[in-house]
């Protein structure tokens, strides 16, 4: 589209708003994406594909309508712009001179999956699979598999806005399944960045397939989880994702505009103690969740959530921020041009604090050791979540005791928050994909080694 | 568009050279969606989206790529895509396209609803603010209505290859979803439900609201019961989602890969003697059925469990030739940018002759569960655990008590299918990450954590 772009753009935000309207907007997304997959020690899948298409959005009031289409032409776009503005029928709306602008922010990609090849992948994977059943005899499976996309995005909107964004992200995965005598346990790693081949340097496949390894054979000796009342130490990295399903959601300004989520209106108020800061930061450069701009074109920022214990913050889009009259915080992302923008975290982190990881295992007489949650759930209207615990392990007398299997934390967002009673300083990132309203999105989960005073443990062991 | 979708694989099937196989599918559909707050259109969605995916076979290896630029240029482009990609795959024996159809499959009766078209954008958007209006107004405790939505589809679909199979064909789908908030004093409930159906007119607009109110209005005020053993009930919806935890370990493919509680257990007990499992890839009205797999092979129905004894694994082509069976059609797509891979059609329990109520009365004292937490953390396929949250409510003497909430249910899943003590004639159809038939289910008995 080069050097008409922008009069391709113009002209359909035009057509957007020519029976009337607010404001409108275009998104065009043209993704290539790979992936490659072994399993049984073989190659098993091959998969690589173009999805490109543009969405046109246009806004009346409180009504957002919206179209897409995968015909990247002018007539493709005006017919999804004419679909968009259906059913409005006044005078035309100004459209602003578009000015093109390009994101402050970019993460680096030092080496291009695009151009780079298959080998040096397929080298990964096929290590992965030689360590990992290196780790013991009671290794049954190995998939381990990598992924990239490049997604190159256009946003323009009748305000002016006119930006690009490239971003490329890759992510090795490693799943080690092991048995011993009809038991049976699983073990799963990981990483992934915005940026190109040089994870697999980072993280080398066979490191992290060997961890995975090790987590499900130490799993096999795994006993029933206690049931009751217990301090609970989160591991560095994974432990984040109770900040993010308990904490980030309802920080989300869609939720909190609906009166639907714990922390309405409770901006200024105390949750945790001083040791407690929690940001969404868009900027932290190659993280898994990062970008120029959004996907409404809103520079990446860093917003604090709370700050030394404080609720000060909150995420939005354009839409929910308008609604409570304050600026986007560029949080606005959307799974792909198929998809409405919504509100949706980036890479969340509950900060380092100075407490030394070792000394918090010792601190505690009996508890739980949370090494690795296989995802939850959260009720954002109550803040109440329950999470199962696929790596975990039995604290007694300072000492990690042995594995125990079954567990789930319970408890509820704002608890967890005035349950912090020590951060340490190993900070941790741990990738993951996050859903919302059916769209799914790469978000981190970050945190350093953590204390919770007391959490109920569900087990089966009563 | 100017060339038909069965005109368009057919081209891509032609584009196969030398030794090379190709199979194209292809998807083109109208979809709409509308979300309402408040009494006002939140959001309205319109699109046709379509693409290709194409796989190569050449000399036992598969290569696959998807796209969505149907030109000619973008066709050859992913062909080039795909055949580079069987470079790198593992050659094997077992991987082969369907063979040819000695007929055309029997069409599914009723996948397509005639009166699909003749619903305007307009009555989508009455039916979704009907459905809002209903929710908020069936009980002073509900806050507010987070969200009400309604969303259709008209799909083709069109398959080509060079064995020589050729087809198409056409489903709508319609769904509507509410999610109420219910609020008394300090007590906050957050409750969804859905209905799916061929077309607007068959959902039932009073019954999905009534039943979203319900579930967050009944949660009020729930309470931890003490910890023990005691009978549960599964309402259709929990069963529905026990059935796709078990599910996706019941493929030939996830037992072949160690990826299965089920593994080597054909023929053996796995389940309460009265307790039949069927995948049924014709059922009518359910959302996962079509006239072929997405390998092309004729879809039917499989008995899995037969009695309590595990009869068959689910195949696709290849974990069928793989195993020395036939494929029972259970390849399946998550659109045109995904290969086949096996997975159940829909899935459900052959019910026992017993209604819901006969099911509460005989389990006196009971929990009835209608609401796992944290499914996808705490079920486990592979390792057979199943550890969840749950709410619901007590039964006492086989009625409905107080509510419960903050317990988890926990038994490994071979110890909950052998407990399954009725399955109720209330079938419904789940349509999350398949489709998956729930029915009120009696399991005899289960360890509570509680309080």
């Amino acid at each position: 589209m080069d050097q008409t772009e922008e009069e391709l753009l113009s002209r359909t935000l035009e057509v957007a708003l020519a029976r009337g309207g607010d404001w409108a907007e275009v998104f065009v997304e043209r993704r290539r994406s790979s992936g490659v997959r072994l399993e049984d020690g073989r190659i098993e899948d091959v998969v690589a594909g173009r999805d490109s298409g543009a969405g046109v959005r246009v806004i009346v009031g409180d009504r957002a309508s919206y179209a897409y289409t995968n015909v990247l032409t002018q007539e493709g776009l005006a017919a999804a712009a004419e679909a968009a503005r259906a059913g409005l029928d006044g005078d035309g709306s100004p459209v602003a001179a578009l000015v093109k602008d390009i994101p402050e922010i970019t993460h680096p990609v030092e080496i291009d999956p695009a151009t780079a090849g298959l080998g040096t992948v397929i080298e990964g994977l096929v290590a992965a699979d030689a360590i990992a059943r290196e780790a013991g005899p009671e290794v049954r499976q190995v998939v381990a598999s990598f992924t990239d996309v490049n997604q190159q995005i256009v946003i323009a909107n009748s305000d002016g806005t006119f930006v690009t964004d490239d971003r490329t992200r890759v992510r090795f995965a490693a799943h080690v399944v092991a048995e011993r005598d009809g038991t049976i346990s699983t073990g799963f790693d990981a990483p992934g960045h915005t940026g190109g081949l040089e994870l697999l340097t980072r993280f080398p496949p066979g490191e992290i397939a060997a961890r995975a390894a090790s987590k499900a054979i130490a799993m096999l000796d795994a006993r029933p989880c206690p049931a009751g009342g217990f301090p609970v130490v989160l591991a560095p990295g994974t432990g984040g994702v109770l900040i993010h399903e308990a904490c980030g959601h309802g920080l989300e300004a869609d939720t909190l505009v609906k009166d639907a989520s714990v922390y309405s209106n409770r901006q200024g108020e105390r949750f945790g103690s001083e040791i407690v800061t929690i940001v969404d930061d868009a900027t932290d450069i190659g993280a898994w969740g990062s970008f120029g701009v959004d996907d409404e074109g809103v520079p990446a920022q860093r917003t604090v959530l709370f700050d030394r214990g404080i609720l000060v913050g909150h995420m939005s889009d354009r839409r929910s921020a308008a609604k409570i009259g304050h600026p986007p915080t560029g949080n606005g992302r959307r799974q792909s041009y198929a998809h409405l923008p919504i509100v949706r975290m980036t890479n969340t982190y509950l900060l380092s604090g100075p407490d030394d990881p070792a000394e918090i295992i010792r601190s505690v007489v009996k508890g739980v050791y949370a090494g690795t949650f296989a995802g939850g759930e959260v009720n954002p209207a109550t803040g109440n979540f329950v999470f199962g615990m696929s790596e975990a392990y039995w604290i007694e007398n300072g000492q990690i005791a042995y594995p125990i299997k079954g567990g789930t934390l319970i408890g509820n967002g704002p608890e967890v928050l005035g349950a912090i009673d020590a951060v340490a300083s190993d900070f941790g990132r741990k990738e993951g994909v996050c859903g919302k309203d059916g769209q799914h999105a790469p978000v981190t989960n970050g945190m350093a080694t953590v204390l919770l005073r007391q959490m109920t443990v569900g087990g089966t062991e009563t | 568009m100017s060339r038909s979708l069965e005109e368009m694989a057919q081209d891509i099937v032609a584009r196969a050279s030398g030794t090379e196989q190709i199979e194209a599918w292809l998807s083109h559909s109208r979809d709409i969606e509308v979300k309402v707050y408040e009494g006002a259109v939140e959001s309205l969605s319109s699109a046709e989206p379509m693409g290709a995916g194409i796989r190569i076979l050449d000399r036992g290896k598969a290569g696959f790529a998807f796209t969505t630029d149907l030109t000619p240029a973008g066709l050859d482009e992913a062909v080039l895509i795909a055949r580079e990609a069987t470079e790198f795959v593992t050659p094997d024996e077992w991987t082969v396209l369907a063979p040819p159809w000695v007929s055309e499959p029997d069409d599914i009766e009723g996948l397509h609803s005639d009166r699909f078209d003749s619903v305007t954008p307009d009555d989508k958007v009455k039916f979704a603010i009907e459905l809002e209006r209903a929710a908020a107004g069936l009980d002073p405790r509900v806050r507010t209505v987070e969200e009400a939505g309604y969303s259709d589809s008209w799909t083709e679909v069109a398959l080509a290859s060079s064995t020589g199979i050729a087809g198409r064909y056409v489903r709508t789908d319609a769904w509507c979803h509410v999610v109420a908030i219910a609020t008394e004093g300090d007590d906050t409930e957050v409750a969804f439900d859905f209905a799916l159906g061929r077309d607007l007119r068959s959902l039932d607009l009073a019954e999905v609201a009534s039943s979203a109110v319900s579930k967050a209005v009944g949660v009020l005020g729930a309470r931890k019961i003490p910890s023990g053993r005691m009978p549960i009930v599964l309402d259709p919806y929990t069963a529905g989602q026990f059935l796709g935890v078990i599910g996706s370990a019941l493929t030939g493919e996830a037992v072949q890969k160690g990826r299965s509680l089920f593994a080597g257990k054909l023929g053996r007990e796995v389940a309460a003697s009265g307790i039949t499992l069927i995948d049924d890839g014709r059922a009518l009205d359910a959302p996962g059925s079509a006239p072929w797999d997405a390998e092309g092979v004729p879809t039917k129905a499989t008995t899995v469990i037969d009695g309590g004894v595990l009869s068959s694994y689910l195949y696709d082509l290849r974990s069928a030739a793989r195993d020395d069976v036939g494929s029972t059609g259970n390849a399946s797509r998550a659109g045109f940018k995904s290969g086949p891979h096996p997975a159940p059609t829909n899935m459900y329990l052959r019910p026992t002759g017993e209604s819901k109520a006969e099911i509460l009365e005989r389990a006196g004292d009971a929990f009835l569960v209608q609401n796992f937490h944290g499914v996808h953390s705490g079920a486990n396929a592979i390792t057979g655990d199943f550890s969840v949250g749950a709410t619901g409510r007590l039964i006492r003497g086989g009625v409905e008590d107080a509510p419960v909430k903050e317990v988890t249910i926990a038994a490994p899943m071979l110890d909950i299918l052998s407990r399954i003590a009725a399955v109720g004639d209330d079938l419904r159809w789940l349509p999350f990450g398949g489709s998956f038939g729930g029915a009120t289910f009696l399991i005899e008995e289960m360890t509570v954590a509680g309080s």
